[in-house]
């Protein structure tokens, strides 16, 4: 707010004595939610390395299973028992609020499957590619969990930032700016009185020389 | 059941399997290929038995799926040789037993018929080494749908598909009815075709009993590990197993949990054989799994050398030959995934 576009009004500096309570205000609550966003996003990366940690270790034991399983029953074989699969996992979505920031919720539904619903005979199917198939549904279950925590850091991550931004914007922008104008407005304020005595003064003095 | 119109050519047929079985690729090789790269492999290969096979597959495959593709097709061409040069009882016995890959075949093709994979895929991964020759197993391949296959089948195997298993194909797409099927009549029949005359068809007999009994063993751990309650472990439980026949599998089905259902099986003869797997601290399915092929493996090599005029050495072969195929597939594929050697030779049945 350039000082030149005031108009140093009485009515002008209530307004800017307004503004500047309500950006008082607002700034200490956007400094406490950014506080408040901080302390969740150090949680939530805790859950997230821990989660990194568990897809590493899920999918290597993923891919040691299917390497044994495609050895020692062919890649016919456990080709043919992926045909046989019919259940498609299923993502739910909802969503959560975090200090008024909305997060996914994901949960993953018939990811899991018991052996006898996989859809292959159970009595020839070899255990090699039965615990591929386990492992394989585990990941897939540790990687949507690892997603919505993924995707709840990313976004508490970017609202840290906005929020930062607005609390900076206000703190050495906005209030200074609004503090500057009230200033002015009161400096011309008492300035035009001054000068208004001193017309007074003159006026009286003219009008006692007339006399 | 067998018909007996001509007469088995025992000392003709193993003296033929004798010599196949010679040239099965020798222990000290499995070594050589441990230490060896995939085109090594491929090359060692193609020097080999399997030379045919790889000249003719090389066009449409290549590396590891080159090698898994020709040691399927050798072995299907071995087990027809071995059951044409075949006669009578003799020929009875190993169709039977060489049905399972029918049954294979069969549910490859169910398999990708209902997922709707095309044709030419399904047709690549067929290993015809059983009775149904190429041109059938292409047949049931072109039909339309899985329904139309089921009939089919139903006619050529003279047995009718449980209708609850057909129907929940039809309303879920669940295959496991059919399979159970296909795998319970396997075994059916195959117990049907040996007449416990002689001392070694009942060896013989035993032998597919034993085989019974670990898949009803493998089954059971595979569904106790999975939490599935007595009654449903039931029903995939085969009948006609030496040990783990009904009252035995209720026994274990019904066992607190896996370590208690382990317990109950030191009664059982190959206890001893199983048991490392059994005593970890958290029982492994699949070292559970290992530790029965072994066994069976050892089985089939003590009694091969018991009745060298009789069905035995040619089944003896035959396992041979499969093992073969399996160790050289886990070598080559044990080295494109990177296994480490170790576990590569803990898979290896040498």
């Amino acid at each position: 707010m350039s000082t030149q576009e005031i108009t140093p009004t009485r009515s002008v500096l209530l307004e800017v004595k307004k503004k500047i309570k309500l950006s008082e205000s607002g700034y200490k609550i956007m400094k406490m939610k950014r506080d408040g966003l901080i302390i969740e996003f150090f949680d939530i990366m805790e859950q997230a390395k821990e989660m990194r940690d568990r897809v590493v270790q899920d999918y290597e034991d993923a891919m040691k299973k299917i390497n044994i399983a495609l050895a020692v029953d062919g890649a016919i074989a456990v080709k043919s028992a992926a045909y046989a699969m019919k259940i498609d996992p299923q993502v739910v979505l909802r969503n959560k609020s975090i200090m008024g920031l909305i997060v996914p919720q994901i949960e993953a539904e018939a990811v899991c499957t018991p052996v006898v619903d996989r859809g292959y005979g159970v009595i020839s199917t070899s255990a090699h590619i039965d615990e591929a198939a386990k492992a394989f549904e585990k990941l897939l279950e540790t990687m949507v969990e690892a997603a919505e925590v993924e995707t709840t850091m990313k976004k508490i991550l970017d609202e840290i930032e906005k929020t930062k931004r607005r609390v900076n914007a206000l703190e050495f922008k906005v209030i200074p700016e609004m503090k500057e104008a009230e200033a002015f407005i009161e400096f011309r304020l008492e300035e035009m009185e001054r000068e208004n005595t001193i017309r007074l003064k003159h006026l009286k003095k003219v009008a006692g020389a007339k006399e | 059941m067998i018909r007996r119109k001509a007469k088995a050519n025992y000392p003709y047929a193993v003296a033929r399997v004798r010599g196949k079985k010679r040239a099965l690729i020798k222990q000290e090789d499995y070594s050589k290929l441990m230490m060896m790269e995939l085109p090594e492999i491929s090359r060692f290969l193609g020097e080999t038995n399997y030379q045919q096979e790889m000249a003719e597959l090389g066009g449409r495959f290549d590396g590891v799926d080159l090698i898994e593709h020709a040691t399927y097709r050798s072995m299907a061409r071995n087990f027809s040789n071995v059951l044409d040069f075949s006669q009578g009882e003799l020929k009875e016995m190993i169709s039977a037993y060489l049905s399972r890959w029918d049954y294979w075949n069969v549910k490859v093709i169910l398999r990708g018929k209902s997922f709707g994979a095309d044709k030419d895929s399904v047709s690549e991964d067929l290993v015809p080494a059983g009775n149904m020759d190429e041109a059938y197993l292409e047949k049931l391949n072109a039909m339309g749908c899985c329904e139309d296959i089921i009939e089919e089948l139903e006619k050529r195997l003279s047995s009718k598909f449980p209708e609850a298993a057909v129907e929940a194909y039809k309303q879920l797409g669940k295959l496991n009815g059919i399979e159970e099927h296909l795998d319970r009549l396997h075994y059916q029949r195959m117990l049907g075709s040996i007449t416990p005359s002689t001392r070694a068809k009942r060896l013989f007999r035993n032998f597919i009993k034993r085989e019974i009994d670990t898949s009803n063993l493998e089954t059971v751990f595979m569904l106790k590990m999975d939490n599935v309650c007595a009654d449903d472990i039931m029903r995939y439980v085969v009948d006609g197993g030496l040990q783990v026949d009904k009252g035995m599998a209720t026994r274990l089905a019904n066992a607190e949990d896996v370590k208690a259902m382990a317990a109950e099986l030191a009664d059982l003869d190959f206890y001893e054989d199983i048991k490392p797997a059994l005593e970890s601290e958290e029982i492994s399915l699949r070292e559970v799994v290992d530790a029965l092929h072994r066994y069976r493996i050892k089985e089939t090599e003590k009694f091969s050398h018991l009745y060298p005029l009789s069905v035995i050495p040619v089944i003896d072969y035959m396992v041979h030959k499969k093992l073969e195929v399996d160790n050289i597939r886990i070598i080559a594929r044990g080295k494109v995934s990177g296994l480490d050697h170790e576990t590569v030779k803990g898979l290896l049945v040498i």
